[in-house]
């Protein structure tokens, strides 16, 4: 016992020395290394029992947030960084919450989806990467157009419509939304990203006969993309609890074979696209098939099935009509 | 009279330049020798030019000089000689001459200036496109990884500020915000002619922020300099990847909410793999990763051809010894020193260091000397044609 006292006061007095070395930081505050607020919180092993899969993916976006510094521009290594206490007290809440299974996109508030970064908000849909993946066909195909006069339906916090924008600048876009907040939300995306010029979103609900607001009623477009509810009534149980818990179910729910909208999709679309127009949309798994037989049987000479898409993870899931 | 006394030293000062013995003077007899010879040159092939578009460069290389030696020429003419200005009885109108010969010589040492510019110009030879620059951490450890990092930064700033396409495809850096080493490709019409005087080793010294007892350090980073053969193609077909990303299986889109962003590319023609996970999208990363691949595919074969070997050899010869200490960057005293060049010492390391005015001055200043150290020995080496010589 006695012999063991000198070693744990020498590991004492080191580890005094090793605090006083953080605190001679610029600030004056005293600063804790990230590793170490990550080592006492245990929150690598938090996060995994918590059921969260990549968990250094989790924990470098929450560092990132905390610190207020671009993702891509904090090291892989977190060994130079350090919190001062209320940048550990907000690592902590963030993680916190992150365990309680809050989707990491409403943690740190905002997210990327291509190239531009959009800002995310509690009950409004996030983006997916797959969607990422259904938006590059779809400006693939409009690159070398003149002008594009682009319809969304539903378009959550924007991301598709944007990125559209931000990448073709001979594309005007019209969106309608059933959610207040993702209207306002995706009007702040729009703004944020200096592209209020060309997007305009209305507040809707589509409904049989009444697809488009008032004012639109007689428009037509050259594209209409959309990603509508369509995850099956029963497939509801199998959901993550992010999803379940947090993401506003009225974005997800496309009712017992999930196309009810997707239905009232294509008969926006007899209405409002141009002849030649094209509709894209974003799918389920066993959806595209199903959609070109829907097509054949309801749609003859009206629309026209061109082709279907596989996303990156090999499902065929993206959709592309033609109107005749 | 005070006028006066000042042309006659100015004069004077011309008449000496007369019996120049500089070589690169523009009254040395040789290289005057040597520009009526390139104008005559330029009068020949002009002549026979018609749809070969071989003499039209040539004509093109030789335009800038034939033009200002012409301009120079005339300006000459212009000049009234000593012996008239003696003959002129009347005060008033020598005075006139005079004033008139001070504004023509002060013209003329202008022309010459631009004369001897395009003909510096035209002593250039390789032309390379685009070219591949290396940058390694040598001796000092961290230290060193931290001031090559500075250099990079240094560097991509000038590529940037010179308009210069560049892409990274290798790079290795530290924890502590030090750089291993990096390649990068940079494509540029002139880059190859600015960038090949920085190839050699750069010295830093300094206090590093490393250093606790404050204790000065020297450390150092390699630069390389190697054109590129403009024939390297790599085509990558979109069935010989295979994309990976963490998610393998489970159910996707709407129904799940993961954040899969990592990214892993394998070529399997090759067995090439690469990552990329340094964004939050996943579109992203692989546009990254891509670009990676590509970068690899073209450094593999860089490697591998004969063509490149060829030129890495010609570019060592052409210029400066690799392992030559170039140039020395002193933090203490704010200063950089280049050791190839008289007066090659420079202040204000911060603006330097962006890589903006202060570094191209500074390779203006290498490239002329250059430039005339090749000009010389090729006048050393020249002999005017015969028929040149019967026509004087």
């Amino acid at each position: 016992m006695l012999r063991q006292l000198p070693r744990s006061l020498r590991m004492t007095s080191r580890l005094r020395t090793q605090v006083n070395y953080a605190t001679n930081s610029p600030t004056g505050q005293s600063q804790i290394p990230v590793t170490r607020a990550l080592e006492i919180g245990r929150w690598a092993e938090k996060l995994k029992a918590a059921g969260i899969e990549d968990t250094e993916f989790n924990l470098k976006c929450i560092v990132s947030h905390v610190l207020k510094q671009k993702f891509n521009s904090v090291p892989d290594s977190f060994a130079q960084l350090k919190f001062n206490p209320g940048q550990l007290a907000d690592f902590e809440r963030f993680l916190e919450a992150r365990c309680a299974r809050m989707p990491l996109q409403h943690i740190v508030g905002e997210w990327d989806f291509m190239d531009i970064t959009l800002k995310t908000s509690p009950s409004v849909f996030i983006p997916r990467p797959e969607t990422e993946e259904f938006m590059r066909l779809v400006i693939e195909d409009h690159k070398n157009a003149k002008s594009v006069d682009l319809l969304e339906v539903g378009c959550g916090s924007g991301a598709m419509s944007l990125s559209m924008l931000h990448s073709l600048p001979q594309v005007e876009a019209t969106a309608i939304e059933r959610s207040k907040a993702a209207t306002v939300l995706a009007a702040e995306n729009a703004k944020m990203l200096g592209l209020l010029d060309r997007f305009r979103v209305h507040n809707h609900t589509m409904e049989e006969d009444k697809y488009l607001p008032e004012e639109l009623k007689d428009q037509k477009y050259d594209l209409i993309i959309s990603n509508p509810p369509y995850v099956k009534t029963e497939e509801f149980q199998f959901l993550h609890p992010e999803v379940v818990v947090y993401e506003n179910l009225n974005a997800l729910d496309g009712g017992s074979d999930g196309l009810r909208v997707a239905r009232l999709v294509f008969d926006l679309a007899c209405r409002h696209l141009r002849p030649g127009g094209k509709l894209w949309l974003e799918l389920g798994n066993d959806h595209p098939p199903l959609v070109k037989t829907i097509m054949n049987l309801k749609y003859e000479g009206r629309l026209k099935f061109v082709a279907s898409y596989s996303d990156q993870y090999k499902r065929e899931r993206f959709v592309q009509i033609e109107k005749v | 009279m005070l006028t006066r006394k000042l042309l006659n030293l100015r004069l004077g000062h011309l008449a000496r330049r007369w019996t120049s013995t500089d070589p690169l003077s523009i009254q040395n007899e040789k290289l005057q020798a040597y520009l009526e010879s390139l104008r005559q040159e330029y009068y020949a092939v002009r002549v026979n030019a018609a749809g070969n578009s071989k003499s039209y460069a040539r004509l093109a290389q030789l335009e800038g000089v034939v033009s200002a030696l012409e301009q120079r020429r005339v300006l000459e003419r212009h000049i009234t000689s000593a012996k008239d200005m003696e003959l002129e009885k009347d005060e008033d109108m020598r005075q006139l001459m005079q004033e008139e010969n001070e504004v023509y010589v002060d013209l003329l040492g202008k022309q010459d200036q631009t004369l001897l510019q395009e003909l510096l110009t035209l002593s250039d030879d390789e032309v390379y496109t685009a070219l591949i620059f290396g940058l390694n951490a040598g001796a000092g450890g961290q230290e060193a990884m931290l001031f090559a990092q500075e250099l990079y930064d240094m560097y991509t700033g000038f590529f940037e500020h010179m308009g210069w396409e560049w892409e990274e495809f290798a790079s290795e850096s530290t924890d502590i915000g030090g750089l291993r080493h990096a390649s990068l490709m940079v494509t540029g019409e002139d880059a190859f002619r600015w960038l090949r005087y920085e190839a050699g080793v750069h010295r830093v010294q300094r206090v590093p922020a490393t250093e606790k007892s404050g204790r000065m350090h020297t450390s150092t980073a390699s630069i390389t300099v190697i054109p590129r053969p403009a024939d390297i193609q790599v085509h990558i077909a979109e069935k010989d990847l295979k994309i990976e990303t963490k998610r393998a299986s489970g159910a996707g889109g709407q129904h799940v909410n993961t954040t899969d962003s990592a990214v892993r590319i394998v070529h399997l023609p090759t067995g090439l793999a690469v990552e990329a996970q340094s964004e939050r999208s996943q579109l992203k990363n692989r546009e990254l990763a891509m670009k990676r691949l590509r970068s690899r595919l073209v450094q593999q074969q860089l490697e591998s051809t004969e063509a490149s070997k060829m030129a890495t050899k010609k570019a060592q010869q052409g210029s400066l010894n690799r392992n030559e200490k170039i140039r020395t960057y002193n933090f203490v005293q704010d200063r950089i020193t280049d050791h190839r060049v008289q007066g090659g010492t420079l202040h204000n390391l911060d603006g330097f260091l962006k890589g903006g005015e202060q570094l191209s001055g500074l390779i203006e200043k290498l490239q002329l000397e250059h430039r005339k150290e090749r000009l010389k020995g090729l006048l050393e080496t020249w002999q005017p044609p015969k028929e040149a010589i019967k026509k004087n």
